[in-house]
């Protein structure tokens, strides 16, 4: 592994890869469902060729989303279980907020993004299975179709705004912190601030150099 | 129709019985709805099936198919029992007063029989009236002498008593008497009720008798000749009124006159025979014309022949036989009918015990089929008709015709109302319409007989065909139909000078000129019409049968400027039954004609017959001028009397007569054997009480739906309509289908005694038909529609595979709504 | 333009089809490839070809047979759902007249409206891939017609006219009849009315809604959570901005590092 210099490695390719194809499929996912949504969007289907075309481009980005987030959970689901520290780091607001002592000290990932996680995986399933529905809706009593209507459109709200939080704290709010999910690779100074127990056992095995 | 369709709006009370508007005849429903929106008039549905008219009717009871006389037996005895009689009608108007005969006896003294049977015929001489000194028919107004009509028609329907009937018909005694009181409330003079029947009152043994029973009730209600009453016979056809009143049939000439018999060689002995007398001043006497018809329609036929050798061109009918269905298929048989042609006609589906007409066909040497798609009839010899085309001999020939709107012409509705088509499109292909295809054999078959001889040349060869403009070759190529109506108009012959007796001046006609109507059709030859009732609708400036002018002179509906109606553009026939002596009508909210004191003359429609209120009989075809409670032209009985039909799982309650002694029973020869094999396989009878009715227990009735038409074969073609019905189906109650085990979506085959192979066509298990109880035992009925057959786009089993051979005893119309079947799980 | 109500007197209908027939040959529907129903109801359902259809019911109530005939069509909702649910403008529009119409040409399948709609009336085809209902004949009563269905019905039962004349004669009639106007809901208007026979309930027929009106979750949905799509992403986003301007970024301390890699 040939590493930069003072550079830590904390993402491998597949992970990334991984991630981008989720983040990809999940904000044109986003994208064309807000232009299916509000008629005053329309130039985002006019862009893609026409609401017909967005709403196949929606269940197509809609299927790659759903196979991600499956591939995702399995890839995450270990880093992100709960642990005791976590609700410290939440009563302190992971620091962002205000002022703070101690943090407790993270592993991988901090408890907000241990939360982000799981309401990714929630609300995606949520989203993936009433969107599935509603791509056939005919096939199912028209309660449970118009319920599937309802949450897809609940999901999006909580799912859209956790996705700008992730997206301001993984960019301009922690400075250093794209590079995680371009290169893989961090400074040093960085996992010390960001996930000091990971790195900490890390750098007790040797062969993970 | 005495009255016509919109006059139906003028009801107050609507029996449909032996009919299912709703479905059959869905245009007339804009009126009885209106009758019931307007003046809140009450709808009763009377049908062995809950049908969709029963669906929106006020009122609904069933019947056993074949009871109508007796329920309708039940309604005249409920409205003498009751008083519910429009006396000064009935005294007036009707033969109620007359006195008959004294030999005469009834079905009450002779059980269930009139006086006069010799074997499987009536002796007419007891049914007649008594005649005073001067001939005319004596009276009792007071109606109490035994011998009057009135005591005679009392005594007969006594019988007919509300419990009697209800166990007979199968029907419950409430919705029973629900009708008689609802239907007799019409006896007051202000109200009127009106009946509306087809087929299920008249294809039955006793199909005639059902209609006279109308009759008899509608007088002593005094419903007929008034706004929105009468006896109103729904066509099943849209020009089926064209068709009868130009003699589509074989007992009849054009106008309703009576068709020449052997016995009758000469116009003399025609005129003899056919011209009934009444020395009664008062009674017009109408078919006292006949010899002006007759020699106007001969004039019209062999314009260049004296009267006597146009009539004796004329072929006569054997005395005592007929030439309806059963006959001609006994001799096609028989091969002595070694040709037809049929035209627009589909008997391959259409016909009683159609597997045997079909078998009939293929003795033919040839057959012209003429039709806007292949019928089953022109097909029968393909396999899809269930035979080998190898083993056929007869050649066939379909020739394609055009349809309604791809030609011009007359259509007839059911109120007489001749209205002129235009044609709309043209025909599709080598299609031409009938009058060009009939002019076309007519000079082929003149010069077949010209240059070939010939039995009998002269009446081909003399026969006046001038339908259009003659060309270069003397012939007609294009016929116009315009041409044709002139001629069923009536022309002169020669010139002519008609002394008009109340005006007392002398009209001048021309040769060629237009009759003006049939007033002043002559016995001597000067005259010329293809068809008495229709003189009038041709004047030398018009043809009123295109008037389309929407005025209503009187608000009742008659619009008398919107073509041309028969007789005399009389709307409401009868009509001086709705006045009294003075020329008042019975009910002033819907005055059909009235006498205007000051002007002295009549208002509103034509009237039947001129002169001041009082002088004249209202009833003017009848020989004296009174509506004729006692028919005695009818060939079963002057009253209607109920029998069972033919076959029936039922014993007759009243009397001990099953059937009517007098009907044709085909079933009797077929077995003892003496016809035809293909004739006696399709002929047999499950007769009451016999070894052959045991298999066979179940009653079915077929009827039609509103989607399909007839035999399907202008409605099988279209695939909006196939959609809505695309399959035959075997209507029946759960109860039924319970017992026999039949599921939704199951099969059945239904089998008679003339087809033990039978049909097998889809359950259909509804609640709308329910069992018979009678005398406490069961009776099933399953329904069947007639629409299918083995051509279209849909095909489906021939109901009428199953019918019975029965003949009734004055039309010879076959019996499709009561015979036996037995019906299994296919 | 005037606003048009369709109105159905039910006690009039002989159920002979002809509404049916007019319908498929005014709209040039093709005829399906059917099969025995059971019943005289064929089509035995609406479908992308079958805009309007007689139901047949056979009930019986105390002893007394009805068959009930219904003529089913769009209710052309005053506040339709389908519109309201409908993803592409113009695909499926309410027009001033009245009708909901609907047009192939925008639709793009997604078959929102068939759930939403509280009748069960749009229908989808697979092949062409959008859906199809009854659009009360626009084409002809923007032409001054009735529409196909009302100008075939022989029997009175279907009547069309302005909004003020039918709900005139439907109260005039109701009255007249003892029966009553369905539905009579005055939050949810439509611009097909039934007058109802009095002594049966709008539940004894089949495929009928008695309580017709917009269904709840599609209000959720459209009311609640769509705005708060917006607001949630704005207001998110919004406070972001403020943490950043506030807070600013959180950055990363350096520290002079000893050994490691």
């Amino acid at each position: 592994m040939s590493a930069q210099e003072g550079m830590v490695r904390v993402t491998d390719p597949v992970e990334r890869i991984a991630h981008w194809i989720l983040a990809v499929s999940c904000l044109f996912c986003v994208l064309t469902g807000l232009g299916l949504m509000f008629h005053s969007w329309s130039v985002i289907p006019e862009l893609l060729g026409g609401y017909y075309a967005t709403k196949w481009m929606h269940i197509f980005s809609g299927v790659i989303f759903t196979f991600s987030l499956v591939y995702g959970y399995f890839m995450w689901k270990k880093d992100c279980e709960f642990e005791e520290d976590d609700l410290g780091w939440i009563l302190q607001g992971g620091g962002y907020l205000w002022q703070t002592t101690k943090l407790p000290p993270v592993f991988k990932y901090n408890a907000g993004q241990k939360a982000f996680f799981w309401f990714l995986v929630v609300f995606g399933a949520i989203l993936v299975i009433s969107g599935l529905i509603m791509w056939n809706p005919l096939i199912f009593p028209v309660m449970v179709a118009r319920f599937a209507y309802m949450l897809h459109a609940m999901s999006v709200v909580v799912l859209a705004s956790f996705i700008v939080v992730h997206i301001y704290l993984g960019t301009i709010g922690n400075p250093g912190t794209v590079s995680a999910m371009i290169t893989g690779l961090v400074s040093k100074a960085w996992c010390e601030t960001h996930c000091p127990r990971w790195y900490a056992e890390r750098n007790k095995k040797p062969e993970s150099v | 129709m005495t009255n016509h369709w919109n006059d139906i709006q003028h009801a107050d009370v609507i029996l449909v019985m032996g009919s299912n508007p709703a479905e059959n005849h869905p245009i007339s429903f804009k009126w009885i709805n209106e009758a019931r929106s307007k003046r809140g008039a009450k709808l009763i549905s009377v049908d062995p099936r809950f049908t969709r008219t029963s669906a929106t009717a006020d009122y609904y009871s069933r019947l056993r198919p074949g009871t109508d006389i007796a329920f309708l037996g039940a309604m005249i005895n409920y409205a003498l029992e009751k008083d519910r009689v429009q006396w000064e009608y009935v005294k007036n108007y009707s033969d109620a007063a007359y006195l008959v005969n004294p030999d005469f006896k009834g079905p009450v003294d002779l059980d269930g029989a009139f006086s006069g049977l010799t074997g499987a015929k009536y002796d007419k001489a007891s049914w007649s009236y008594q005649m005073d000194e001067n001939g005319i028919p004596k009276m009792d107004l007071t109606l109490q002498d035994p011998q009057c009509v009135f005591q005679h028609l009392k005594k007969q329907y006594s019988r007919y008593n509300l419990k009697k009937v209800s166990e007979l018909t199968g029907c419950d005694i409430k919705s029973l008497e629900t009708v008689c009181d609802v239907f007799t409330a019409t006896y007051k003079p202000e109200l009127s009720g009106t009946i509306m029947y087809a087929m299920g009152t008249t294809q039955h043994t006793y199909g005639s008798q059902n209609v006279r029973a109308f009759s008899v009730l509608q007088i002593l209600l005094g419903n007929i000749g008034v706004a929105g009453g009468g006896i109103n016979a729904l066509r099943g056809e849209s020009n089926v009124q064209g068709s009868t009143d130009h003699a589509a049939l074989f007992h009849i000439l054009p106008g309703y006159l009576k068709y020449p018999k052997a016995n009758q060689p000469t116009l003399v002995k025609y005129n003899e025979d056919n011209t009934p007398k009444s020395k009664d001043p008062q009674s017009l006497n109408w078919w006292g014309n006949t010899p002006k018809y007759i020699a106007s329609l001969m004039k019209a036929w062999w314009r260049d022949a004296d009267l006597e050798t146009a009539y004796s061109y004329l072929p006569k009918i054997d005395d005592g036989k007929n030439y309806s269905y059963l006959p001609i298929f006994s001799a096609m048989a028989n091969q002595e009918i070694k040709g037809m042609f049929c035209w627009g006609m589909n008997p391959a589906v259409g016909a009683p015990s159609s597997r045997m007409i079909r078998r009939c066909l293929a003795q033919l040497d040839w057959m012209v089929c003429i039709d806007l798609w292949e019928t089953e009839t022109s097909a029968f010899w393909q396999k899809d008709a269930g035979v080998i085309p190898a083993d056929i001999k007869t050649e066939v020939f379909l020739l394609p015709a055009a349809a309604s709107m791809e030609k011009e012409g007359s259509v007839s509705n059911s109120g007489r109302w001749g209205q002129w088509r235009y044609k709309a499109v043209d025909p599709v292909g080598h299609a031409e319409d009938d009058l060009w295809i009939i002019n076309q054999i007519v000079y082929r078959m003149k010069d077949l007989y010209k240059n070939d001889g010939g039995a009998y040349p002269d009446p081909i060869l003399n026969l006046t065909w001038n339908y259009g403009k003659v060309g270069l070759d003397g012939r007609v190529h294009n016929p116009s139909p315009r041409e044709v109506a002139k001629e069923i108009n009536g022309y002169f012959v020669t010139d002519k000078e008609i002394e008009d007796k109340a005006k007392k001046e002398i009209k001048k006609f021309k040769a060629g000129d237009m009759v003006p109507a049939f007033p002043m059709l002559q016995d001597d030859g000067s005259t010329a019409c293809g068809c008495w009732i229709y003189s009038g609708s041709v004047s030398d400036t018009e043809n009123k049968m295109m008037k389309r002018d929407p005025a209503d002179p009187t608000g009742l509906g008659m619009y008398p400027n919107w073509a041309w109606c028969w007789p005399v553009n009389r709307r409401i026939i009868y009509n001086r039954a709705s006045v009294n002596a003075e020329g008042k009508p019975f009910a002033k909210d819907k005055p059909v004609i009235w006498w205007s004191g000051l002007k002295k003359v009549w208002l509103g429609d034509v009237p039947d017959g001129g002169g001041d209120p009082g002088t004249k009989l209202p009833f003017i075809m009848v020989p004296h001028g009174r509506a004729q409670l006692f028919a005695a032209g009818m060939t079963d009985g002057p009253f209607p009397e109920h029998y069972e039909p033919l076959e029936s799982a039922v014993k007759n309650t009243m009397s001990s007569k099953q059937v009517s002694p007098v009907i044709t029973r085909w079933d009797e020869k077929a077995k003892e054997k003496t016809c035809n094999p293909i004739i006696a396989e399709g002929c047999i009878a499950a007769t009451y009480g016999t070894e052959d009715s045991k298999g066979f227990p179940v009653i079915c009735s077929t009827y039609r739906v509103t989607e399909h038409w007839q035999t399907g074969q202008m409605t099988r073609w279209l695939p909006w309509l196939d959609e809505m019905v695309p399959h035959q189906f075997v209507e029946m109650s759960e109860e039924f289908a319970k017992e026999k085990g039949i599921i939704f979506g199951d099969k059945v085959r239904v089998t008679s005694a003339r087809n033990v192979e039978g049909i097998v066509a889809y359950a259909m298990i509804t609640k709308r038909l329910k069992p018979f109880v009678i005398a406490g035992n069961t009776h099933h009925m399953v329904g069947i529609t007639w629409h299918f057959g083995y051509k279209g786009l849909v095909t489906g089993a021939i109901a009428n595979d199953l019918t019975p051979f029965i003949g009734d005893a004055n039309t010879m119309i076959p019996e499709y709504k009561a015979f036996l079947v037995n019906v299994v799980k296919a | 333009m005037a606003e048009f109500i369709k109105l159905i007197d039910i006690t009039k209908c002989t159920g002979c089809r002809g509404c049916q027939v007019a319908c498929k040959q005014w709209n040039e529907l093709a005829a399906e490839k059917t099969t025995f129903t059971g019943s005289l109801q064929n089509p035995d359902d609406l479908s992308y070809n079958t805009w309007t259809l007689i139901r047949f019911d056979e009930v019986e109530q105390n002893g007394k047979m009805n068959w009930l005939l219904r003529h089913d069509a769009c209710m052309h909702c005053d506040w339709p759902a389908c519109v309201k649910a409908c993803p592409s403008p113009g695909a499926l529009v309410k027009t001033d007249e009245g009708p909901v119409v609907h047009n192939t040409k925008f639709c793009i399948g997604c078959k929102s409206c068939i759930v939403a709609c509280p009748f069960d009336i749009p229908r989808y085809s697979k092949e062409k891939e959008n859906i199809a209902k009854c659009t009360l004949c626009y084409d002809r009563i923007t032409d001054g017609k009735n529409p196909a269905c009302v100008t075939a019905c022989p029997t009175g039962c279907l009547t069309f006219g302005t909004k003020e004349e039918m709900l005139d004669k439907a109260a005039k009639r109701a009255e007249k009849i003892g029966g009553f106007i369905y539905p009579n809901n005055p939050k949810y208007e439509t611009h097909v009315l039934y007058i109802m026979p009095g002594g049966l309930k709008v539940a004894d027929y089949s495929h009928a809604n008695p309580n017709p009106k917009m269904p709840t979750t599609l209000m959720w949905w459209k009311n609640l959570f769509k705005p708060f799509t917006l607001i949630g992403i704005g207001g998110v986003a919004g406070l972001a901005a403020l943490h950043y301007l506030i807070k600013g970024p959180h950055r990363v301390h350096e520290k002079k590092e000893e050994g490691g890699e």
